[in-house]
């Protein structure tokens, strides 16, 4: 009895295996249908990358980039005189002063204080 | 009852069946047959349902595998070129191609009418008999655009239609044809790199049906595109300034060997190869051969400075021609005096150079060209490569000629490899299209010369620059050296005075050495502002300085000025360290 109650059992683990199995193999189909959708989208989206690659570098070939600049720019062939090293170029002038810095120069300066400050168009002033 | 009966039977059976199988009173050896039994019947079951299934598939393969393959590429993919930066030289475009199949086709005559109505350039005749045929598949045309497959799948067709190819793009047109080469219909290539990658493996990617997808490693050359136009459109303007017959510039990194920019006009569109079987379009750089001329001189003074038998300080007798049985030798520059070395080479003394080389021994200087590469054919990546046309007796006579470059016809790329050899310290480096590193480089190095006739030798050229030859070539910043060549072409068997062949060699920059720029010019003519001259200081010199002065801040050359004259910034310098 304990035999047939074994077998029972293991002829119910055997279907549970085989739907298990059924529904793994389903999935997996399912997995490798997308897979091969998804490699078909690559492909197709790396043959427009390389189609747009190319007529960007039909574009962007010298040739036609120089006929353009000819037509169109009035540029010049690159003289050696023209490049030069970052370490040549001049130190970068100080900036104007802010507003609440004192001015060295300008304290110097005293100007005369005249109430009366007339403009040049008015003349100067005789003496009474 | 009869059910009854009938389940009393089954279960007999059943019981038999139970005991021969389970029973504990049965003989071990017949429960033993019956399991084996049991077990052979089962397998025979299995395998006939396989066997079964193996002959429905066989029988209705036709109908199941035969559309399989549609939407399949058919013309094999290749990689993409790419130059030393990256821009894309050549690459796969996928285009569909048309084709019909016979045996599905319902009416032939309709088929071809509404073609050739929408692809007018399609032949009616040749289409109506291809679609006559019996066979199975028959191409009707390749490379539609993809409005027209969309129009020709509108038309719903049985029996036609498209499969994707890979079609090769050329994106920068001629600009690198004579290195890249092409490739015909089946997108097998046929020239250039292109031919190259099929020897090295491709092509058997290819036979065995791989490679049909784009999913394989860019193959990068030396070529800098750039660098590559700019020459070529010099050189466009330089053929037709000087009307001269072709033209053709070579740039190379003489430390590594790595060809830079290697263009020969005129030159062909790869996307439309038919132009390249023409023969005035070969790359005169590595399919012809051709009498150098002085520029041979480099050569020869290099084997004289380093014999270690002559010095710069050396002097030659050039005062009256050298006669050499019923031929004599003369000067073009004629000075008529005792010419020192660095003379010799500024005012490139055809006297000068042949005795050089006659002090040397004819055997010497031979065995000195040899290691220089200059009597093996070179071959590099591309397969396009030309024998150097080597006199089959050498006497002292051939040694007098090829002295100053004439007997002697080389490729002007062997030339290039040979005086690239004399300026980077003296190793010789195979040229390669595909890009190097030093330390690669340096591993396929052969020392030929002593690093102090390297030296010298860019002080002569740079000499040259100064006060010789090449002055017209003497870009302000780039302290270019260099040597001028005149050769005279041979027609019907003689030398011709109004046919030259120019070529110009230029070292960039010539205290440090990193590239040589050969010019070269077939047949220019004369003009008034080359005061009637046509010799290569006067045409291939000027056009080698307006390369030099476009490509030096492409190849990252800094400008220096105020720098001391050769004596100073070469000789002194090497001497102290040496």
């Amino acid at each position: 009895m304990t035999v047939r109650i074994l077998h029972l059992f293991v002829i119910v683990g055997l279907v549970l295996a085989a739907a298990y199995v059924y529904d793994i193999k389903f999935e997996s189909t399912l997995q490798v249908e997308r897979v091969a959708k998804l490699r078909s989208e690559i492909r197709r989206e790396r043959d427009a990358v390389a189609a747009l690659r190319a007529e960007w570098s039909k574009l962007d070939s010298p040739a036609r980039v120089q006929s353009l600049a000819q037509r169109h720019l009035q540029l010049k062939t690159l003289d050696a005189r023209q490049i030069d090293n970052l370490a040549n170029l001049p130190e970068r002038p100080k900036p104007p002063l802010l507003a609440d810095e004192s001015d060295p120069i300008g304290a110097l300066i005293t100007l005369p204080d005249d109430s009366e400050a007339l403009t040049g168009s008015a003349g100067r002033k005789t003496a009474p | 009852m009869t059910a009854t009966l009938g389940s009393r039977l089954a279960g007999a059976k059943m019981s038999l069946i139970d005991r021969l199988l389970y029973g504990r009173d049965v003989d071990r050896e017949a429960k033993g047959r019956a399991r084996l039994g049991l077990a052979i019947v089962a397998f025979a079951c299995i395998y006939a349902v396989i066997a079964g299934r193996l002959i429905h598939l066989a029988s209705t393969a036709d109908s199941q595998g035969a559309r399989k393959s549609g939407g399949d590429i058919v013309a094999t993919a290749r990689p993409d070129i790419l130059d030393r930066n990256g821009e894309v030289l050549a690459t796969d475009v996928r285009m569909p191609a048309l084709f019909g199949e016979p045996r599905r086709l319902i009416d032939v005559d309709e088929a071809v009418e509404l073609l050739t109505a929408t692809l007018p350039d399609l032949n009616a005749n040749e289409t109506r008999e291809r679609l006559s045929s019996k066979k199975g598949f028959v191409w009707l045309k390749r490379e539609i655009t993809k409005d027209q497959q969309q129009q020709i799948h509108r038309l719903g067709l049985p029996g036609i239609g498209f499969l994707a190819e890979n079609k090769r793009v050329y994106p920068n047109t001629s600009a690198v044809s004579h290195v890249i080469g092409h490739v015909n219909i089946d997108n097998q290539g046929i020239a250039g790199i292109e031919k190259w990658l099929d020897k090295n493996g491709l092509a058997d990617l290819h036979s065995l049906g791989f490679a049909t997808d784009r999913q394989q490693q860019p193959v990068q050359l030396s070529v800098d595109l750039r660098v590559q136009h700019a020459m070529r459109s010099e050189l466009l303007a330089a053929r037709q300034k000087y009307k001269a017959k072709a033209a053709a510039g070579l740039i190379t990194d003489v430390r590594t060997g790595e060809i830079i920019s290697m263009v020969s006009v005129p030159d062909y569109d790869p996307n439309d190869p038919k132009e390249a079987l023409d023969k005035e379009r070969i790359n005169r750089l590595t399919t012809g051969v051709y009498e150098m001329g002085s520029t041979f001189k480099a050569l020869t003074i290099a084997m004289a400075l380093d014999s270690g038998k002559v010095t710069l300080g050396s002097s030659f007798d050039a005062r009256n021609a050298l006669r050499y049985g019923k031929f004599q030798i003369n000067d073009f520059h004629a000075q008529r005096r005792i010419l020192t070395v660095p003379e010799i080479f500024t005012y490139s003394s055809n006297i000068g150079t042949a005795r050089m080389a006659l002090a040397m021994g004819v055997e010497h200087h031979r065995a000195f060209l040899r290691k220089m590469g200059q009597l093996d054919r070179l071959r590099t990546e591309i397969p396009e490569s030309a024998e150097p046309l080597v006199p089959k007796r050498w006497g002292e006579l051939n040694t007098v000629t090829i002295a100053f470059g004439h007997g002697l016809s080389v490729a002007p790329l062997q030339a290039v490899m040979g005086i690239s050899a004399l300026m980077n310290g003296g190793k010789l480096i195979p040229p390669t299209f595909l890009k190097r590193t030093e330390g690669q480089a340096n591993a396929l190095a052969k020392q030929v010369v002593k690093p102090e006739t390297s030296d010298r030798m860019r002080y002569l050229m740079r000499l040259n620059a100064e006060k010789g030859s090449a002055t017209r070539a003497d870009v302000a910043g780039y302290y270019v050296g260099g040597k001028t060549g005149t050769s005279e072409k041979v027609v019907n068997g003689r030398y011709s005075k109004t046919k030259l062949l120019n070529s110009f060699t230029a070292v960039l920059p010539a205290d440090k050495p990193r590239f040589l720029i050969l010019i070269m010019l077939d047949e220019p003519q004369p003009l008034p502002e080359t005061k009637g001259y046509a010799t290569s200081g006067w045409n291939a010199a000027p056009v080698a300085g307006l390369v030099i002065g476009r490509v030096a801040p492409l190849l990252g050359i800094e400008p220096r000025f105020d720098l001391p004259t050769a004596d100073k910034q070469i000789l002194a310098a090497t001497a102290s360290t040496r």
